[in-house]
């Protein structure tokens, strides 16, 4: 009769794994600085006004380059934590994943329209050229995921099986025309396509962070506030419109949600999979399927791992960079297998 | 005594212009670009190299060099680890934010142009000797480069006199399978040409062929580039994995020619007069021979 | 109470439900009976709404049932399908507890009517047992336990809301068929009306207090279990032949196979 770990125990342990998270994303690195000196700069970053002398390569270190980059990789693996908590609630079915609805594949075409695009065609106007590779990536995975839902609408219900067959389709056309790209680039395009593919915290800056972290806030805001509602649609469909839940308006906000969360943290990172899929599934065995619990843990689990892989990244092959998307697939593939054997037996 | 005093403010003088050269020339180096690393060895400034990018394997010493990785995925905390005063590469570095970290971080960033042209060249190897404090090696390297290119074009137009020009086809595989063509935009194609060669491609950009449509086209001559094999070995990796092209005329009178990929990388290199030596060489043996001939 | 006024119900070209005229009745328990295809579950679910009525209305104490707002709806109607299909591992209180989402009753309330609808479905000692560590049957009792939660009384006694029932009998044990049942007509006399659709038609002559009949779609008779369940009605609808005789303790009609 295994009933998990309470949830107070919980959050208190993924809080402190994810403050150590956080301080080691910010004390290590390929540089190496003192600790002392990481944790005064990081105090002076943060206003209080710490005495001391030398530490302008730490502030240079901590500020501009591993504290946004922290707080990427925190708004990132958050929101795609809660997307694959969305998306296995709307599909009731523990092996969902963002990418079902299309977003990631719409995304995927979009860079590739931004990347090979810009190199064939040029003449972007200068202040749009380090925005347009995002831009295009965001309305890539917003578009996609519009037009899985609308196929999967009929006589004003959605249909969640329907999407599914179509976030199918759309997600093989998609990857056609994204050969089709691949096909007509170049060399040095082929490249920075493979790179965008494979997901990357690497030059984080404020300018380009806010945008994420005010849909990862907004995303992180919403979704807990609907817990019960998702709790009942997983007793089936009809069952939580008995229940009173508004079910087609909850569809469409899960849709949206995941959508704009995971279409702005692809925007921002480039493909960073297995996030959305694994986190949801490892929190469940830890605090059950109640979503009260399960998505502010899964919030904190997303965030902790990714950041845990982002030092993997930054690390194993410094000072040359692993593509984060690699390690959270390596990482998280064998994981997967390890759950699925278990609950085998 | 006059002679002595000039002597000692000579010296005087010297002795004063040394730090400020010292402080001119940086000392630690990080090259993000192949063709970039390659003239630096070229022009004596190895010694300051403390890390390099992917695209950087020539001459292999560099790659003992501490790796940046690919210079369009660069870290900057990973280059900052290295304590350089320069970062030199072209305008295929990136991503653009994080360049603009290292240079918040004083460090200095010097832009090269890729381009595959003479004036791009000079323009480069004036730059890299002032930065390296050697204006005048770069100078002389420069001369004798162009004059080697110019000797060689001369050479190739008389042969040209005499012959048709061969028509080529420049393949780069991977042992030998799925060789890709080299269109008419590419730094084979332009090596084609200024070898005297015709390329026979019309595509832009390596472009894979039917291996029927490549017989059809029958080269005179095949020039094939492996990523993983050299020489000899390549050449039959190629006609192995490929039969259909022991049909074309090129394999029938054999000649197939290997070519070092990376001289396809980072604009003109160094190596480059060499090669074109070889490449025109085997376009045109009959006035080879003629040369070589007493 | 729900109301139905010449509900009918098309499906394509063929009408599945025609012209039925219902009226539950707070403290009784009607009972639907057909053979299959007859159009029972059809009419839960024009009486639930998960049908739209494409002819006639539904009312819910008298306004038409698609004017309700979800979740006031949901204080007053309450509806247990079939069959679940649940797959997460949630226990058998967060199970029975969503049947308060539409009260907004607080922690202990909450509490103490997930308990009490627990007993009334001898599911008390499942409590803490993970659903899908469940049979068949207590999955079944478990669901039932879940909407008389979301219809329970703020006072005892006082239960005013509609509870439709499709087959909650299908998976139990005979014990469990009686208990259940008769957990079922304690919470009709409390307050609420209850219609239920059974296939056995002596545990329909037992608990109802009114039968329907469905054949073909349309009503073939509505009344107590003495007056619809008679041999040559039930053979007529069922092509079944049968022996109705009383029950020799409590009098209510026995049907027997020949």
């Amino acid at each position: 009769m295994r009933r998990g770990i309470a949830p107070r125990n919980l959050y208190i342990g993924l809080g402190c794994a994810c403050v150590l998270a956080i301080w080691l994303s910010l004390a290590l690195g390929p540089v190496s600085l003192p600790l002392g000196d990481t944790l005064k700069a990081t105090l002076r970053l943060a206003g209080l006004p710490i005495a001391g002398t030398g530490l302008e390569q730490a502030e240079l270190i901590v500020g501009q380059i591993r504290l946004p980059r922290t707080l990427l990789g925190l708004a990132v693996g958050a929101v795609l934590a809660l997307s694959g908590v969305a998306m296995q609630g709307l599909f009731r079915n523990p092996l969902a994943d963002p990418g079902l609805v299309g977003v990631s594949s719409g995304a995927a075409l979009g860079a590739a329209i931004a990347i090979v695009g810009e190199s064939r065609f040029g003449a972007v106007p200068e202040a749009l050229s380090p925005y347009l590779l995002s831009i295009c990536a965001f309305v890539g995975g917003l578009g996609v995921t519009a037009l899985v839902y609308r196929l999967g609408r009929k006589d004003g219900q959605t249909r969640v099986a329907t999407m599914l067959l179509a976030g199918i389709a759309l997600t093989a056309l998609a990857g056609a025309a994204v050969g089709l790209f691949t096909y007509i680039a170049d060399d040095a395009t082929l490249r920075s396509l493979t790179f965008w593919n494979l997901g990357s915290l690497n030059g984080a800056s404020y300018a380009r962070l806010w945008p994420l972290l005010v849909v990862s806030v907004a995303v992180a805001c919403w979704l807990p506030r609907r817990a019960d509602a998702l709790n009942a649609l997983l007793l089936g469909e009809s069952e939580a419109r008995h229940l009173g839940v508004e079910v087609e308006a909850l569809k469409r906000e899960l849709v949206f949600c995941t959508a704009l969360g995971v279409g702005a943290a692809v925007a921002a990172a480039g493909m960073i999979g297995f996030i959305g899929l694994v986190v949801p599934h490892l929190v469940r065995q830890l605090s059950g399927p109640d979503h009260r619990v399960l998505l502010p843990a899964s919030l904190l689990a997303g965030a902790t791992l990714l950041l845990f892989a982002d030092l993997i990244a930054r690390l194993a092959l410094a000072p040359a960079e692993l593509p984060i998307g690699i390690v959270t697939a390596f990482l998280g593939a064998p994981f997967f297998l390890y759950l699925l054997v278990r609950g085998r037996s | 005594m006059p002679s002595r005093l000039r002597l000692l403010a000579l010296c005087v003088g010297f002795a004063l212009s040394l730090p400020l050269h010292a402080a001119e020339a940086p000392q630690r180096w990080v090259s993000a670009g192949g063709g970039l690393s390659e003239w630096i060895v070229a022009l004596g400034g190895e010694s300051k190299l403390v890390g390099v990018d992917s695209t950087s394997q020539h001459p292999a010493s560099l790659t003992r060099l501490a790796s940046i990785g690919y210079q369009r995925q660069l870290s900057a905390e990973g280059i900052l680890s290295l304590r350089p005063q320069l970062l030199v590469g072209t305008e295929e570095m990136g991503p653009p934010p994080v360049l603009g970290q290292i240079k918040g971080a004083g460090v200095q960033v010097e832009m090269f142009s890729s381009a595959a042209t003479m004036a791009a060249l000079q323009g480069n190897l004036e730059h890299l000797g002032r930065l390296l404090g050697d204006p005048q090696r770069a100078e002389a390297q420069l001369a004798s480069y162009r004059q080697h290119l110019e000797q060689r074009q001369q050479w190739i137009a008389k042969a040209k006199a005499g012959h048709k020009a061969p028509g080529v086809i420049f393949l780069l595989g991977h042992v030998g399978a799925k060789p890709l063509v080299g269109g008419t935009d590419t730094a084979a194609g332009w090596l084609i040409e200024e070898a005297g060669g015709h390329n026979l491609a019309t595509n832009e950009g390596y472009k894979s062929f039917s291996v029927e449509m490549l017989a059809a086209l029958d080269p005179d001559v095949i020039v094939y580039a492996d990523r993983a094999l050299d020489g000899d070995a390549a050449l039959k990796a190629l006609l192995k994995e490929n039969p259909v092209l022991a049909a074309t005329q090129a394999a029938r009178n054999n000649r197939v020619i290997a070519l070092d990929p990376t001289l396809l990388v980072g604009g003109l290199g160094p190596r480059l007069p060499d090669s074109i030596d070889a490449l025109s060489a085997s376009f045109y043996p009959d006035a080879a021979q003629a040369a070589v001939a007493p | 109470m729900l109301n139905a006024d010449n509900l009918g119900v098309r499906r394509g070209q063929r009408w599945v439900l025609e012209g039925l005229s219902l009226q539950l009745r707070a403290g009784e328990v009607l009972g639907v009976l057909g053979p299959n295809g007859a159009g029972k579950s059809t009419l839960l679910g024009g009486l639930c709404g998960e049908l739209s009525a494409d002819a006639g209305k539904v009312t819910l104490d008298d306004r038409a049932l698609a004017e309700w707002a979800g979740v006031e709806r949901a204080k007053r109607l309450a509806v247990l399908p079939q069959a679940s299909t649940l797959e997460f591992g949630f226990s058998v209180e967060q199970v029975v507890g969503m049947g308060r989402l539409p009260h907004r009753s607080g922690q202990a309330r909450d509490a103490e009517v997930v308990a009490a609808a627990l007993a009334a479905t001898d599911c008390a000692h499942l409590q803490q047992r993970s659903y899908l560590a469940l049979s068949g049957g207590e999955r079944q009792r478990v669901h039932l336990a879940r909407v008389l939660a979301q219809l329970w009384p703020d006072q005892p006694g006082k239960a005013n809301g509609t509870l439709l029932l499709d087959e909650p009998t299908s998976m139990l044990d005979p014990l469990h068929q009686h208990t259940t049942l008769q957990a079922v007509r304690t919470f009709a006399a409390a307050g609420a009306a209850v219609l239920v659709i059974l296939h056995d038609l002596n545990l329909a002559a037992r608990y109802c207090d009114r039968i329907l009949l469905l054949e073909q779609g349309r009503a073939a008779a509505l009344g107590t279990p003495a007056d619809v369940l008679q041999a040559a009605r039930l053979k007529q609808v069922f092509g079944l032949d049968v022996l109705v005789q009383a029950h020799p303790e409590l009098g209510h009609p026995l049907i027997i196979a020949r």
